[in-house]
Parts: structure tokens; C-alpha cells; sequence
């Protein structure tokens, strides 16, 4: 038998749980460099962020009747600004917040 | 061995790829002008096709005959160039540092507002901040030069000349003028050379 | 009750699949080895077999298939010959990385210079490091025999790899001969359904195939490595098995014919050995010692019984059907191994390699007759003179 470390194993022929939910080996949230921020006062709830979403960060929580937003993996791509239909949801400059912090140790 | 002194870039993929790669091959190409062994290329692992991916970008220089010129990665950068400042929040862009190292950041904000971003800053001899986007205009959208790519577009055209000025200035790891030679837009080289606000850290 | 019946390999290979219970075939035609497919087709077609037979749009395709239907749980069959085998190429080491026990019949074509249609084992000796079993039959009864085997080997939890299984083109798949069908019962027994670690199941969802950093990369490459040294022993438990229920006398990976007094033998693996065996038995009569011994399994390569069974004689010829252009024995890909596992033995008998049967012809007694000159002259000279011969192209040296 070969002598393989065990924080080098690798599972056999690479066969991985699928993620369910969340995938925890792709965090996406530090390729951000623009958020969308929401104005829930102007949002009506045309759901649209959460269609268009390429990531499925816009989520409507049912109770609070409100759609929420995913801060971990949102790449900023924007495309849910660009579809909001009533400017509810505004771009804004990464840094500008303190919260949203990713920080992975490794890309990969 | 001889030191090797490791440069890190941290950019984004596709958006600002060339402009990261343009500071760690000019800083290898500006070395190699004062006769030293150098290395400059792209993380191979990385995935740079992706818009806004964060990729890394390596330079190495060193006095003598670079060994270990197939690692993949800088384990220890001395030097590490931010190209974009959002980053300081997705990675931890000391990894690996050695105590005293330097960190250039392309940003208009003060060096304090980065900062408060990294717990690990203790590590940092000192902090370089360069308004790169407002002296050079926007980042070059370019595949030029990638992986055998040609470069029609030329090193150091867009917003990784005011960087390169500003590692100049902080760490004094290769000389102005060398730059100068191999960099396209010179202005902007010595905008950034002279508009960078260094802080001392420890 | 078993039952005698005349059938060319491919119909030999097709009556096993079918014994095999397969669930997927994957088919694209190229000559010699469609007939296989057409014998499948007609027992889908008319309800003997109940399998999804797919069309593929080429061997990538083929094999492409048979890695997605044998991921989600099915045992799987397909083949090809010649550029057919080497247009699929990439697919090789995926499907055996992903340790998954596809079953590939690849009846030997040569590798077009250009357009040839002849058998000759460089098609399937190409793939010879992709992480699959390999072996080949002799004749359509042992091709028969091999695909049950294979599959049974293949499939077991410590082995979990794909395979070869080659047969000569037109000599073996073509030519019919006599083939004994065995119950259905009886490889019932040999051959127990495919247990897949992870069939394809809605409720725990898997990522197969996925990609990776260098630094895991050889992490699986040591796991094949470490599955391929196991082979050998699942090999033979299979075969003692196989012997069991079917009344077969193989050995596992060498077989030997008229070598108790050998002083020199033909070293071979597929259908032209069975006229070796008759050219052996009229060279014997004229009073030359000379014998044969049989590969079943290049993959793996079993040094240890290579290099007991053959260390006996004074000298062997390796007789190849195959070649590796500016190799370091200047032709034959089975002599390098033939050579390597010789090196640790005690005792090394004088090795050359002939290159016969090339591009698809026959090699005639004739032949066998003029390669048992050259070993015989090498052991009284106490040397070979060259490393290949091509046989009748030049003179003993």
C-alpha cells in the first residue's frame, strides 16, 4: 500500500458529494468589486432580481416579504440592477461597506 | 541560494488580467535591465477567463540563477500589488509574508481605509497607495499577451504603469529609469511614481 | 445444458454479451469488429436482450456513452478496430481514472498506411497505458470465454477498471469456429450483477469527473496504480472460478504448449498461435525442442510468471503482430516487456522479437518454421544477431 497522507487524500475516482444548496469550494463573493444595494421602500417585489440572478442570490423570503440578497457568492455582475424595474436596487463601491467579507486563505 | 525577492499581483480575470500582468512581467523585464535573473507569469491554476475571478500574477527577482523555477506559486511575496482595492476583502493577500513586507494598492482612498481590511497587517513594513484608474484612465480590457497571445496593445499602456511607479517608490526593488525603458506610458509611470502616498507601518 | 455451435468472434463476443446481461451498448461501425454489433442489434431488436443499444456519431462518442451509462450503473459494452480505437483515445484514461468497468472488444485493424483493413495488434497496443485490462484470444471460444472473465475481473470492487478485450480481426472475428455456449445459469454464477459504488441516486448526488489541482492528480494516478497491482490476484481467483463452472483448464496469465523439454519457444498472444502449435508440432516431429507460451494478459503485464515460465529456455522469440516505430528494440512493443522482465531473473535466455503477421497478413508455417532457424542458430551461436527480424524480408543474421 502506498503511504498517502491524509490531508492529500482525494476520495475515490474523484467521485465528490454534489453540492446541495451552497457550494463551500466555490465562493464567488470576492469577485465583487460593485453590489447591488435595495431600497425596499421602491421594491415591489417583481421578482425579477431573483429570475435573472445567474447565481441565484436573490432569494424571497415569503414571511418577511422581502427579496434577500446573498453577500457570500454575488459576483456584482449587475445584471439585477440593470433588471430592476423600479430602481429599487443601486450600484455601489465594494469597500464602502465593512461587512461582506470573504476572505478564503486559498483560490483553490 | 540566493534570495529570491517574490512579487505578488492580485487582479481580476479578464477586466483587469493584462493590467496585472503587465506589472510583474515590466518588473521582471526592468530587473533583467540591471542584469538580474528574473521570472514573471501567470498563476497557472488559477481560472483567468472568468470576468472579475481573482487571478494572481508572479514576478521573481534575484541575484543569482533562479532554482526552483517550476514552482507554481510565490510561497513568500516580499511584494504584493493589489490592482484592484475591492480585493483586500475576498483574500487574504498576505498569505505566506514574511514579516516586512510592502503592499501597493491601487486606490483614491487613504492607506488607513485599506488597512482596516487586514487583520494581518502587521506583516507590512509599509503600505503604498497609487490612484492607478485616476492618473492612467481605465484598465486596458485586453487578451493581450496571455498565453502566447501577441501583445498589440503594449506593456504598461493602461493603469499598471502608475503601479509600477508606485513598487518603485516603495520598495526600491528595481530603478525608475528602467521602468521608464520598458513601460509604454511613461507619464503616467512617473505620475504614479511621484502621487503614491507611503505609509510606514512598522 | 451447454451446447456446441460453430461462431466467428464477433458472434462469439456478441453471445457473451448477451450471457453478460449488459445493459447499455454503445455501437459505430468500422470493419472487423461490426459484426459484433450487428449480432447485439438483431437480439435488442428482437427481444432476446434487454438493453438500450445506442447509436453513437463516432468511437468518441462510443466510449463517451458507455462512461456516462456505466457512471449511473449499467454495465456497458461497445468496441472498434483500428483508427476506430485510436480516434477515442482521450476517452481512455478518463474512464479508467474514473474507475469505471467499461467493456471495450476491439478487433484488430491496422492503424491505416493508409486504408489498410488487415489485423494487426497496434491498434489496441497503442492504448496500452491508459490504466484498461487487456489480453486476447486465440480463437472465438477463448474470445467468448475472455469477455465474461474480464467483466467479472473488471468489475470487482478491488479492481474497478475498464477493459480491453482484443481479439484478432478476420483471423479470430471473422473466421468461424466452434464455440461452446455455456447455461445461462452457469455464468450466472461466474459473473454477479454490477455493483456500482455511486449509481446514479437522486437522493445523494455526486459530482463525477470534476477537476482538479496537480496535487490531487497524483493522489489518483496512485490509486490506479495501486488497483493495478491488485489485479493479478482477482485475476486468478476469477479464473480458478471460471475453470470451476465451466469446465475450462486456463491458467491465469501464461499458457504453455510442448515445453517440458523446450529448448527454445515462440513467445506470442492471439490468434496466431494456434498455427504456432501446429508448426511447433511438425518442427517437433522433424526433432527440434521447441515449445510456446501464451500471453493472456499484456495488462497487466505479469513479470513474475513471465520471467519463471520463459528463464526455462535457451531462447525465445517474441513473435509480435504489433510495432513501436524507433523503439529501443528498433520494432516490437512485447519484447521491450518481454526484456524488462527478464533483467531480475537468475537465469536469462537469449530474446529477439519477430515482426510477422504485419499489416493483416497471414503468417503461414512457412514462417514459424524459418523463426525456429533463428533461435535455433542463436543458441549455437550463443547470441542473437539482431533485436527484430521482419520475417520474410531478410535473412537470418
Amino acid at each position: 500500500m502506498f503511504d498517502i497522507p491524509k490531508e492529500r487524500e482525494v476520495p475515490f475516482a474523484g467521485v465528490t458529494p454534489a453540492p446541495v444548496g451552497e457550494q463551500p469550494m466555490m465562493i464567488t463573493g470576492n469577485w465583487r468589486t460593485y453590489r447591488p444595494v435595495i431600497d425596499h421602500e421602491k421594491c415591489n417585489l417583481c421578482m425579477n432580481c431573483v429570475i435573472f440572478c445567474p447565481d441565484a442570490c436573490w432569494q424571497l423570503n415569503e414571511a418577511e416579504e422581502e427579496v434577500v440578497w446573498n453577500s457570500k457568492y454575488c459576483k456584482g455582475c449587475l445584471i439585477c440592477v440593470n433588471e430592476c424595474t423600479t430602481a429599487a436596487l443601486t450600484k455601489t463601491y465594494e469597500l464602502d461597506f465593512e461587512d461582506g467579507v470573504v476572505r478564503l486563505e486559498k483560490l483553490f | 541560494m540566493a534570495h529570491v525577492h517574490e512579487i505578488t499581483v492580485w487582479t481580476r480575470g479578464v477586466v483587469k488580467d493584462k493590467e496585472g500582468r503587465d506589472v510583474a512581467n515590466a518588473l521582471a523585464k526592468a530587473a533583467d535591465k540591471e542584469g538580474r535573473f528574473t521570472q514573471a507569469f501567470d498563476n497557472y491554476v488559477d481560472l483567468p477567463d472568468r470576468v472579475n475571478v481573482p487571478v494572481r500574477k508572479y514576478a521573481r527577482i534575484s541575484d543569482e540563477e533562479i532554482e526552483m523555477r517550476y514552482d507554481y506559486e510565490n510561497e513568500k511575496p516580499e511584494v504584493v500589488v493589489v490592482v484592484d482595492a475591492t480585493m483586500v476583502k475576498g483574500m487574504n493577500i498576505l498569505r505566506g509574508m514574511n514579516k516586512g513586507g510592502v503592499l501597493v494598492v491601487n486606490t483614491d482612498r487613504k492607506p488607513e481605509d485599506i488597512l482596516k481590511f487586514i487583520p494581518n497587517k502587521d506583516l507590512l513594513k509599509a503600505i503604498a497607495c497609487v490612484d492607478a484608474d485616476g492618473i492612467a484612465g481605465t484598465a486596458t480590457v485586453d487578451f493581450s499577451g496571455s498565453e502566447g497571445g501577441v501583445d498589440a496593445v503594449g506593456l504598461g499602456a493602461g493603469i499598471a504603469a502608475p503601479l509600477l511607479g508606485a513598487v518603485a517608490r516603495a520598495t526600491g526593488l528595481v530603478k525608475l529609469e528602467n521602468l521608464a525603458a520598458v513601460v509604454k506610458n511613461k507619464e503616467a509611470l512617473y505620475r504614479g511614481h511621484e502621487q503614491t502616498v507611503v505609509q510606514t507601518i512598522n | 445444458m451447454a451446447k456446441e455451435v460453430t461462431l466467428s468472434g464477433c458472434a462469439a463476443a456478441a453471445q457473451a454479451v448477451k450471457m453478460a446481461k449488459v445493459d447499455v451498448i454503445c455501437s459505430y461501425p468500422i470493419r472487423p469488429y461490426t459484426a459484433a454489433m450487428m449480432e447485439l442489434a438483431k437480439m435488442v431488436a428482437n427481444g432476446e436482450l434487454d438493453a438500450e443499444f445506442i447509436h453513437g456519431e463516432g468511437e468518441h462518442a462510443q466510449l463517451s456513452v458507455c462512461y456516462g451509462a456505466s457512471a449511473a450503473g449499467a454495465r456497458t459494452f461497445t468496441g472498434s478496430s483500428g483508427v476506430g480505437v485510436t480516434y477515442a483515445f482521450e476517452t481512455y484514461s478518463p474512464i479508467s481514472g474514473a474507475r469505471l468497468p467499461v467493456q471495450m472488444m476491439i478487433a484488430d485493424r491496422t492503424l491505416d498506411p493508409p486504408g489498410d483493413f488487415g489485423s494487426e495488434h497496434t491498434d489496441a497496443m497503442s492504448c496500452r497505458d491508459q490504466g484498461w485490462l487487456m489480453g486476447w484470444a486465440e480463437t472465438p471460444q477463448e474470445a467468448f470465454d475472455n469477455h465474461l472473465i474480464n467483466y467479472r475481473v473488471g468489475e470487482d470492487p478491488r479492481v474497478m477498471l475498464p477493459q480491453f478485450v482484443c481479439q484478432d480481426g478476420y483471423f479470430v472475428s471473422h473466421l468461424p469456429g466452434k464455440v461452446t455456449l455455456p447455461d445461462q445459469s452457469q455464468v450466472d454464477e461466474f459473473l454477479p450483477p454490477y455493483k456500482p459504488p455511486h449509481a446514479l441516486d437522486t437522493k445523494k448526488p455526486v459530482s463525477h469527473g470534476p477537476q482538479i489541482r496537480p496535487d490531487q492528480g497524483v493522489i489518483m494516478d496512485l490509486q490506479r496504480a495501486q488497483a493495478f497491482l491488485d489485479v493479478p490476484k482477482v485475476i486468478r481467483g476469477a479464473i480458478d472460478d471460471f475453470n470451476r463452472i465451466f469446465g475450462r483448464r486456463y491458467s491465469p496469465f501464461v499458457e504453455e504448449y510442448q515445453t517440458d523439454d523446450a529448448d527454445v519457444v515462440f513467445f506470442i498472444q492471439g490468434a496466431h498461435a494456434l498455427t504456432a502449435r501446429h508448426a511447433i508440432k511438425h518442427l517437433r516431429g522433424k526433432g527440434l525442442k521447441i515449445g510456446l507460451v501464451k500471453l493472456r494478459f499484456v495488462r497487466p503485464f505479469p513479470t513474475e510468471e513471465v520471467a519463471e515460465a520463459l528463464s526455462k529456455f535457451k531462447a525465445v522469440g517474441v513473435v509480435e503482430t504489433s510495432t513501436s516505430y524507433g523503439g529501443a528494440m528498433r520494432g516490437g512493443n512485447l519484447l521491450h516487456e518481454v526484456r524488462a522482465a527478464l533483467y531480475d531473473a537468475p537465469k536469462r535466455p537469449l530474446t529477439t522479437s519477430f515482426m510477422a503477421g504485419m499489416g493483416g497478413e497471414v503468417i503461414p508455417l512457412q514462417e514459424f518454421y524459418w523463426m525456429a532457424e533463428v533461435l535455433a542458430k542463436a543458441v549455437k551461436d550463443g547470441r542473437v544477431g539482431k533485436y527484430v527480424y521482419w520475417v520474410g524480408f531478410e535473412q537470418a543474421a
